[in-house]
C-alpha cells in the first residue's frame, strides 16, 4: 500500500517497466497446439482416431484369431463374446480382420501421404520459387498429369506390378502429389515476395535457405493440414478399388475388400459389412475433424 | 559540384539508371513497360544521409531494391565505392552484401515468424559464415544493447513485440554485417507517431557512432528532413529536384518540391492558417502511357509550351540539380 | 442543443487473452458544425470509440456502460430503449447512418462495391433516403460529384472504382457521404493511404463542406499536422481514454498532459533554421491487456510519480475548453480520490 507521503515521488524506473512484453513467449507451434488441445471435437477425433490406430497396431498382435485362419465350424456367426464382429463366410473372425484390414489402410494412407508431400513440397516450392518459365512448364506437366484418368492407370499399373498393396500406393501417388504441389507452390509464390524473404535474400541466403529455412517453414501449417486431409482421401482411394475388386486381394484384407465381401450377403448378413464400412466412415471422419481442427488452430479467426 | 572537383569518391553512385517492368508482353503489337526508375543518377557519400521523397509510384522503392540487385537494372549502372555492380551476379555480390544492407518497411512482414529474435539476428552471420558460435551469441547480445532491447527478448518472438521493438530488431539484424551502406525503405511509415522519433534518433545515434551511409526512402517529408542531409525528389520514376536538405525543403526550385513541401500539413496551428497550400490540378498520367514532354507537365501551374515537346535535362543551379525548363 | 453527447462510454473486446477494455470511460460533446479531431496512436481507442458509436463493433465487442446521444435522441445499445430491442436498435441505427451520419474510411474500396458503376452506388444512396424519380437522383449524384472535385462528371458517372485513383476514390465516399446532407461526418483515417498532395485536397474538401453546410465532422487521425490543418477542437487519446481536450490552439500551443507535450516534442518543429533533434517517447504503447490501475502512459512518461501507477488521475478544467488527466494538476484532491478508488476496489 502506498503511503500518502509518497505519493508524489518519482516512481522507481523498475517499476515502470516500459519495455515489457506483452504475451508469454510461445512458439508459433506452441500456440497451434494449445489452440488445437482447445477444440473440444478436433480432440475427440484425435483420441478416437489414435485409438483405432492403436488398435490396427497391436490388435492382430494379440487376437487369438488370424486374418487368415478358416474354421468351417463357425461360419457366418453373428457377434458374440468369443467374435466380437462375427465371423466371415471362411469362419475367419471379422474382428481381426477389420483390424487388420485398417492397418492396411492405415499404412496405405500414411505412405501415400508421405510420399505425396515430400514429392509434392519439393516440386512446389522449386515451381514457385524460382517462377518464370521454369514455374510455367513445371505446372503444366502436372495439368497433363491431372487429366488422365486415375483409374486408368491404377488399373494399368495393377496390371504391371499385380494386386498388392505396392501397386496401390504407387497408382494412387502418381498424381497425388499434384495437389500438395500446387498449393504450396501458390504459398511460396505469395510468400517469397514478403519483406522477410527479400530481407534474407539481401543478407546473402542462398536460394536453398531462402526456400527452404524462410519459405516452406512459413507455409508448413498449410503443409501439415493438407496432408492430413491427404490421408483420409487416400485410405478412401484404396477402400474404392478394393471394393469394386481391383485392390488387395485375398486372404489379405482391407476394409474396402470386406466390404466387397460381404456384399454377396448383405441381406442376410449385414453386420459383415456393417463393421468394415463403420471402420473406414470412423478413421475417415476423425482424420477429417483433426484435419480441420489443425485448420483452425493454425489460421484461427479472432485472433487479435 | 562537377565530377572532378569531388575529392573522395562516393560510397554509392547510381548512373542513368534504368529499371523498366514489363506489364504487358507484345507479340503483335510493342511490348508495354513501366517504367518505374527512368535515368536516375545521384550519389551517396560517405557517412551522408541521402532522403528520397516521392509519392507513391514514383519509383523510389524500386530504386533502392534495384541498388541493392533485388532487381536486375534494365540499364545504367551502379558503383559501390567505385566497383562497378551493375552486372554482378549473385554469388558475386554474396561478399558485398556485408556492406551494403536494407531495412524494410514493414516491421511485420520483414522478420520471419517462425524464427526467435535471436535466431534472427544471429542470421546474417551463420550466412557469411563469421565467427564461432560463441561469439555470435556474445554478438547479437551486443546489437540487441545497441538497438535498446533486453537480453531476455533474445528466445521470443516476432509477434510478441510492437512494431517499433520490431523495426529494432530488423536495424539489430542488419548491423550484424557491420556495414557501411543501408537503404532505408520506409522504415518509418508503419510506426506510431511517437515511435517514428525513436527509430530516426536510432538510425542517427548509429551513423555518428560508425559513419554509415543511408538513403533513406519516404514518403513522409518532416522525419526526412530531420534524419537527412540531402533530399532528392522523384516524380514518376524521374528525380525532378536533388540538393542540400535544409535548402530543398526550404526553397523549392521544382514546381513539384514546392508543391510537395506546401502539401506536408503542419502539425502549428497557427502556421497552416497562414500558410498557402499549392492545390495541384490535373491527372497523373499513367505510367504505361508517359507524355513525351516533363512527366510532370500534366498537373504543373507553370507549365509552358516548351514543357510538352520534350524531356527537361537536370541542370545545376547553385549547389543544386533541378529538372525544369525554368532553369534551362 | 449539443450535437452529440457521449458520457462514460465503455467498450470491450473479448479476445482469446481475455478481455480487453478498448474504450474506457469517454466523455465529450460536439456542436454543430465543429470539427473535432480525435487524435491517439495504434490501440488508443479512437476508431473503437467510433465504431461504438456508429453501432458497427465486431462480433465480440459490445458496449460496456455509457450514454450516446445525438441531436437530442439517445442512441445506445444499452440504453433504455434498445436494451432488450436489438433489433429495433438495428433498425434506428441504419436510418441514422444513412440519413444523419456519413461516414468516411480510410481505404475507400471497403466501401465501394467494385462491380458497380459509381454513379448507381451514389444514387441508390439517393433514393434510398429521399423521395425522387431515377432522373432526379443522377441529376443530383452528378451535382455531388461536381461539388467534391471530380472532373468531367457527366462521364465519370457511368465508370467503375478501379477506374478511379485513391484520391478520386475517397472524393466519390465523400460524395455519397453528402448525399443525404448528414448533420455529422466521421471520417476515420481518410488520408493515411494517399499521398501527400492529394491529402492535401481532400482536407480542403472536408473543410469546404464544414463551411458551407454547416455539418460537423469528427476527424479521426494520428497525424497532427492533419488536426492542426483542419480541427477547431482535439481529444487526445491514450490506452483507451481521453486524457487531454482543448481548442486546437490550446492543444498545440499550451499543452498539459504529458502524453500531448511528448507527441507535439517527437513530431520536432517546422520552424525554419537548424536541424534539431527529436526527442521521442521512450517505451512503446500501452497493451490493452495488461493495463494497471492508473494511469496508462505513467510506463512510458518522464514525470511519473508513485501515485500514477495504481490511481486513476481525475479531470482538470484548464479553461472553458481545455482539461487534462494527469496526477501532476490534482495533487491537492489526491486524498479523496484515492479514497474513493480504493473502496470502489474493495467494495
Amino acid at each position: 500500500m502506498l503511503n500518502k507521503s509518497e505519493y508524489f515521488e518519482p516512481i522507481d524506473p523498475d517499476e515502470k517497466n516500459d519495455e515489457f512484453i506483452a504475451i508469454e513467449s510461445k512458439s508459433f507451434f506452441k500456440d497451434v497446439c494449445e489452440r488445437f488441445v482447445k477444440n473440444k471435437r478436433a480432440m475427440i477425433a484425435l483420441v478416437i482416431f489414435l485409438i483405432i490406430a492403436l488398435m490396427a497396431i497391436f490388435g492382430p498382435m494379440i487376437s487369438p484369431y488370424s486374418y487368415d485362419g478358416m474354421d468351417t465350424a463357425i461360419m457366418n456367426q453373428r457377434p458374440s463374446a468369443a467374435h466380437w464382429f462375427g465371423t466371415d463366410r471362411f469362419g475367419r473372425d471379422l474382428f481381426t480382420r477389420v483390424l487388420y484390414g485398417a492397418r492396411i489402410s492405415l499404412m496405405v494412407g500414411i505412405v501415400t501421404a508421405a510420399i505425396n508431400t515430400i514429392i509434392g513440397v519439393i516440386y512446389g516450392g522449386i515451381a514457385g520459387y524460382v517462377g518464370g518459365r521454369v514455374d510455367m512448364w513445371m505446372m503444366r506437366l502436372t495439368d497433363i498429369l491431372y487429366s488422365i484418368p486415375e483409374l486408368l492407370y491404377i488399373i494399368l499399373i495393377m496390371l504391371i506390378f499385380g494386386s498388392n498393396v505396392r501397386s496401390i500406393i504407387i497408382g494412387v501417388c502418381v498424381a497425388g502429389w499434384i495437389s500438395m504441389a500446387r498449393m504450396v507452390r501458390s504459398q511460396i509464390i505469395t510468400l517469397k515476395e514478403q519483406e522477410f524473404a527479400l530481407a534474407a535474400f539481401v543478407l546473402g541466403a542462398n536460394s536453398r535457405r531462402i526456400l527452404f529455412k524462410h519459405l516452406i517453414v512459413n507455409s508448413l501449417g498449410t503443409i501439415i493440414v493438407t496432408v492430413t486431409l491427404m490421408i483420409p482421401q487416400a485410405i478412401f482411394m484404396e477402400a474404392f478399388l478394393s471394393f469394386v475388386g481391383v485392390g488387395i486381394s485375398a486372404p489379405m484384407a482391407s476394409l474396402g475388400t470386406l466390404a466387397q465381401d460381404a456384399r454377396t450377403y448383405l441381406e442376410i448378413f449385414p453386420y459383415q459389412m456393417l463393421f468394415p464400412v463403420a471402420a473406414i466412415c470412423v478413421t475417415i471422419f476423425s482424420l477429417n475433424f483433426i484435419g480441420e481442427g489443425l485448420n483452425s488452430a493454425l489460421n484461427p479467426k479472432g485472433k487479435r | 559540384m562537377t565530377e572532378n572537383v569531388k575529392e573522395n569518391t562516393p560510397i554509392i553512385r547510381v548512373k542513368e539508371l534504368e529499371k523498366y517492368f514489363l506489364a504487358k508482353r507484345g507479340y503483335i503489337h510493342m511490348s508495354q513497360y513501366v517504367k518505374a526508375v527512368d535515368g536516375i543518377s545521384l550519389d551517396v557519400m560517405e557517412g551522408e544521409t541521402v532522403g528520397l521523397v516521392g509519392e507513391s509510384g514514383c519509383g523510389k522503392s524500386t530504386l533502392g531494391r534495384t541498388i541493392m540487385k533485388i532487381y536486375e537494372p534494365t540499364g545504367g549502372e551502379i558503383f559501390y565505392r567505385g566497383q562497378n555492380i551493375t552486372k554482378l551476379s549473385n554469388k558475386k555480390m554474396h561478399n558485398l552484401r556485408k556492406s551494403m544492407q536494407m531495412i524494410f518497411q514493414d516491421p511485420y512482414a520483414s522478420l520471419n515468424p517462425r524464427f526467435t529474435i535471436g535466431d534472427i539476428i544471429e542470421e546474417p552471420m551463420v550466412i557469411h559464415n563469421m565467427y564461432t558460435k560463441a561469439e555470435r551469441k556474445e554478438k547479437v547480445y551486443e546489437l540487441l544493447e545497441l538497438v535498446g532491447l533486453k537480453p531476455d527478448h533474445i528466445r521470443r518472438y516476432p509477434h510478441e513485440f510492437s512494431g517499433g521493438q520490431r523495426q529494432r530488431v530488423g536495424i539489430a539484424r542488419t548491423l550484424a554485417l557491420n556495414p557501411d551502406f543501408i537503404v532505408c525503405d520506409e522504415p518509418i511509415s508503419a510506426l506510431d507517431v511517437s515511435i517514428q522519433a525513436q527509430i530516426i534518433n536510432l538510425l542517427e545515434k548509429i551513423q555518428d557512432e560508425q559513419g554509415i551511409s543511408y538513403l533513406f526512402i519516404a514518403h513522409d517529408l518532416g522525419m526526412v528532413k530531420h534524419i537527412s542531409h540531402k533530399i532528392g525528389v522523384m516524380y514518376l520514376g524521374h528525380l525532378v529536384e536533388f540538393g542540400d536538405a535544409d535548402e530543398v525543403y526550404n526553397h523549392p526550385l521544382h514546381p513539384y518540391t514546392e508543391a510537395l513541401m506546401s502539401a506536408a500539413p503542419i502539425p502549428d496551428p497557427k502556421l497552416a492558417r497562414e500558410s498557402k497550400r499549392i492545390m495541384l490540378k490535373g491527372e497523373i498520367p499513367s505510367p504505361l502511357d508517359m507524355p513525351t514532354g516533363c512527366p510532370f507537365a500534366s498537373r504543373c501551374p507553370r507549365c509552358r509550351e516548351e514543357c510538352l515537346a520534350g524531356p527537361p535535362i537536370m541542370v545545376n543551379v547553385g549547389d543544386r540539380k533541378v529538372a525544369c525548363f525554368d532553369y534551362l | 442543443m449539443k450535437l452529440l453527447e457521449i458520457k462514460n462510454l465503455t467498450t470491450e473486446f473479448k479476445t482469446g487473452q481475455g478481455i480487453v477494455k478498448a474504450v474506457r470511460n469517454v466523455n465529450y460533446s460536439l456542436e454543430k458544425g465543429e470539427i473535432l479531431g480525435i487524435v491517439g496512436e495504434s490501440g488508443s481507442g479512437k476508431s473503437v470509440g467510433m465504431l461504438s458509436l456508429m453501432g458497427l463493433l465486431a462480433d465480440n465487442g459490445r458496449i460496456v456502460s455509457g450514454s450516446i446521444i445525438f441531436d437530442g435522441e439517445e442512441i445506445s445499445p444499452i440504453s433504455e430503449k434498445y436494451k432488450n430491442n436489438k433489433k429495433a436498435y438495428e433498425k434506428r441505427m441504419q436510418e441514422i447512418r444513412g440519413n444523419d451520419i456519413g461516414m468516411i474510411f480510410q481505404d475507400p474500396m471497403t466501401f465501394l462495391n467494385p462491380i458497380l458503376k459509381v454513379g448507381t452506388q451514389i444514387e441508390e444512396q439517393i433514393l434510398r433516403h429521399t423521395k425522387c424519380s431515377k432522373k432526379e437522383a443522377r441529376e443530383r449524384a452528378i451535382e455531388l460529384m461536381k461539388k467534391v472535385g471530380i472532373p468531367s462528371p457527366e462521364k465519370r458517372i457511368d465508370q467503375y472504382p478501379f477506374q478511379f485513383s485513391g484520391g478520386m476514390r475517397q472524393r466519390i465516399i465523400i460524395a455519397i457521404a453528402l448525399s443525404c446532407n448528414p448533420k455529422l461526418i466521421i471520417a476515420d483515417e481518410p488520408t493515411t493511404a494517399l499521398d501527400v498532395t492529394v491529402q492535401s485536397q481532400i482536407l480542403e474538401l472536408l473543410q469546404q463542406i464544414a463551411e458551407e453546410t454547416g455539418t460537423a465532422i469528427i476527424m479521426i487521425t494520428h497525424d497532427l499536422g492533419v488536426v492542426a490543418t483542419l480541427c477547431q477542437k482535439i481529444n487526445i487519446m491514450y490506452g483507451g481514454q481521453i486524457v487531454e481536450h482543448g481548442t486546437t490552439d490550446e492543444i498545440f500551443y499550451n499543452p498539459k498532459h504529458p502524453y500531448t507535450m511528448g507527441l507535439l516534442r517527437s513530431i520536432g518543429t517546422h520552424t525554419n533554421g537548424e536541424r534539431q533533434s527529436l526527442i521521442p517517447i521512450p517505451g512503446t504503447p500501452p497493451d490493452l491487456l495488461k493495463l494497471n490501475s492508473g494511469c496508462a502512459f505513467m510506463p512510458r512518461c518522464s514525470k511519473a510519480m508513485k501515485i500514477c501507477k495504481d490511481y486513476m488521475p481525475c479531470r482538470t478544467q484548464f479553461s472553458e475548453d481545455q482539461y487534462c488527466s494527469c496526477w501532476e494538476y490534482c495533487k491537492d484532491s489526491a486524498d479523496k480520490i484515492v479514497q474513493e478508488q480504493s473502496a470502489a476496489v474493495n467494495g
